[in-house]
């Protein structure tokens, strides 16, 4: 039982990602599309958070005692991977929001944001 | 089981029926909603993981800015999603299901949640957490450590995981050793106490000067893509000025939003926060300063032309410190070089500095962002 709690964390991981997955894949909706993506990435999110933590321990942030000399509360979190997805956050909005203006830019040149009708509208080329 | 992990996976079933909400429900403007519930858990799913500063990114950015966005976006789209022929798309399903198969199958060699022996805690981790600036690594030539140097204790616990008491046996051992050696790499000077600023400004600062370029490439972007020729002046647009409730709270919340943004900015260093939080935080206040009284009141403060150059200017400031530090003869983004006689001085200046520079241009990339979408709708309404 434990030992399958262990792993919990990394199955949720794995569902929100295949959740965005099947949101890329099965939605013919842009902006469902853009949020499914932001899901998948969320799931990455989670997996690096969750490698980060240490049993017992607390956020990786210092101290000081009286005296002013640094004090250690005890085991800390790994900072690494707080780190790279705290950048990671903030990048991912500014992706969300240029899909967006591509997706505005979409539906000025063909009315519509549904990706089937778009492909009906250039024509039965590809199809 | 540890109860970090008990309100987790309380959190994390939470999460995950709010993610198939998003992607099922049909109203578009109901998943936007959703996405900023989802944002909110996941913040606190992150605070849980005693990850302070990602939680505080996550709720001002998910929580805040993309819902925004959001609707900001959906004002001129649509505001639901066409009906789909079948509910389930078979095919995807049978591809996401194998590849999640084959994912959780690997999950089964991951080191289980919270195992102190783990790969990930020992590589380099232990070496950077001890942050010894100016006194080891790379400046190691320059600058030797002063008698009875003692690295500050490692975060890495090294107490054996069997012993229950192992929280207070570390406490007495670093206690011991900061009251028997006390020199200036203990205390605050020459130790950023948040590890993860100090990793983030330093360890991994030309990761984060990047990071900064991309948001202010995504700023550009916006301009491009939606910015209208100023032939005509920007149109008033309905404002909710008339909302007296609305005015009142918002000329109260906005001081207290400045004064929040630019304390994050400033003590990411002491505690959680930094530039790329307190940034949102600070454009915050003006979004919703724009969303009550109008864009052109909020052009009254600050014109767009002088957006555009701020935007610049942050990963400019960024840029220039590293450039500085190559002047007085460090490193590219070595900070000690800023001040030689005190490093641990000139590592808080640099990294303020930095911290600074990430804050402007995140800041004013998500008011260029939020104006461009605003812009558009404005030019729709009329």
């Amino acid at each position: 039982m434990t030992e399958l709690l262990g792993i919990y964390n990394y199955w949720i991981y794995i569902i929100l990602m295949m959740i965005g997955f099947y949101g890329v894949i099965a939605k013919m909706n842009l902006i469902k599309q853009a949020i499914a993506l932001g899901l998948f990435q969320t799931g990455i999110f989670l997996f690096y958070i969750s490698m980060a933590v240490v049993d017992g321990g607390t956020a990786p942030i210092w101290t000081t005692i009286g005296d002013g000399s640094v004090k250690a509360l005890g085991p800390y979190d790994n900072p690494l991977p707080h780190v790279l997805i705290l950048t990671a956050i903030v990048v991912s909005v500014s992706v969300l929001a240029v899909a967006l203006a591509i997706i505005i830019n979409i539906k000025r040149a063909y009315g519509t944001i549904e990706y089937d009708e778009i492909q009906r509208l250039e024509g039965d080329d590809d199809a | 089981m540890s109860e970090v992990l008990l309100v987790d996976s309380v959190l994390l079933l939470l999460v995950t029926v709010c993610a198939v909400a998003i992607i099922e429900v049909r109203s578009l403007y109901a998943v936007a909603m959703l996405t900023s519930v989802y944002s909110l858990l996941m913040a606190l799913v992150w605070t849980n993981m005693h990850s302070m500063d990602v939680a505080f990114t996550e709720a001002a950015v998910g929580g805040g800015i993309s819902t925004i966005l959001l609707i900001g976006t959906l004002v001129h789209t649509r505001r639901d999603e066409k009906p789909a022929k079948k509910r389930l798309h078979v095919p995807a399903l049978l591809v996401t299901i194998l590849t999640g198969a084959a994912l959780i199958y690997g999950t089964f060699d991951m080191p289980r949640f919270g195992d102190p022996n783990a790969t990930i805690h020992h590589y380099r981790v232990p070496e950077m957490m001890a942050q010894n600036v100016g006194f080891v690594s790379q400046r190691a030539g320059k600058q030797t450590p002063p008698e009875g140097f003692v690295p500050p204790p490692r975060m890495v616990p090294t107490i054996p995981k069997a012993d229950p008491h192992h929280g207070e046996h570390a406490e007495a051992e670093h206690h011991e050793e900061g009251g028997h050696h006390k020199h200036p790499a203990d205390d605050f000077n020459g130790h950023v106490p948040n590890s993860v600023t100090s990793l983030l400004a330093a360890y991994r600062g030309y990761d984060t000067m990047f990071e900064t370029t991309v948001i202010f490439t995504a700023g550009i972007s916006l301009i491009l893509l939606l910015r209208r020729r100023r032939d005509d002046e920007p149109q008033a647009g309905e404002t909710l000025r008339g909302q007296v409730i609305l005015r009142v709270m918002t000329k109260m919340f906005i001081p207290f939003i400045l004064v929040f943004g630019f304390y994050v900015i400033t003590h990411g260093e002491i505690g959680p926060g930094g530039g790329f939080q307190g940034g949102v935080i600070l454009a915050t206040a003006f979004i919703l300063y724009a969303l009550i009284y109008g864009r052109n009141a909020l052009f009254r403060i600050i014109q767009p032309k002088v957006l555009d150059v701020l935007a610049a200017v942050g990963v400019l400031l960024y840029a220039g410190v590293g450039v500085a530090c190559l002047l007085l003869g460090g490193k590219f983004l070595d900070y000690s070089a800023l001040n030689t006689a005190s490093p641990g001085d000139g590592e808080a200046l640099g990294m303020t500095l930095v911290e600074y520079g990430v804050g402007i241009t995140v800041c004013t990339v998500m008011i260029i962002i939020f104006n461009q979408l605003a812009e558009q709708a404005e030019a729709k309404a009329s």
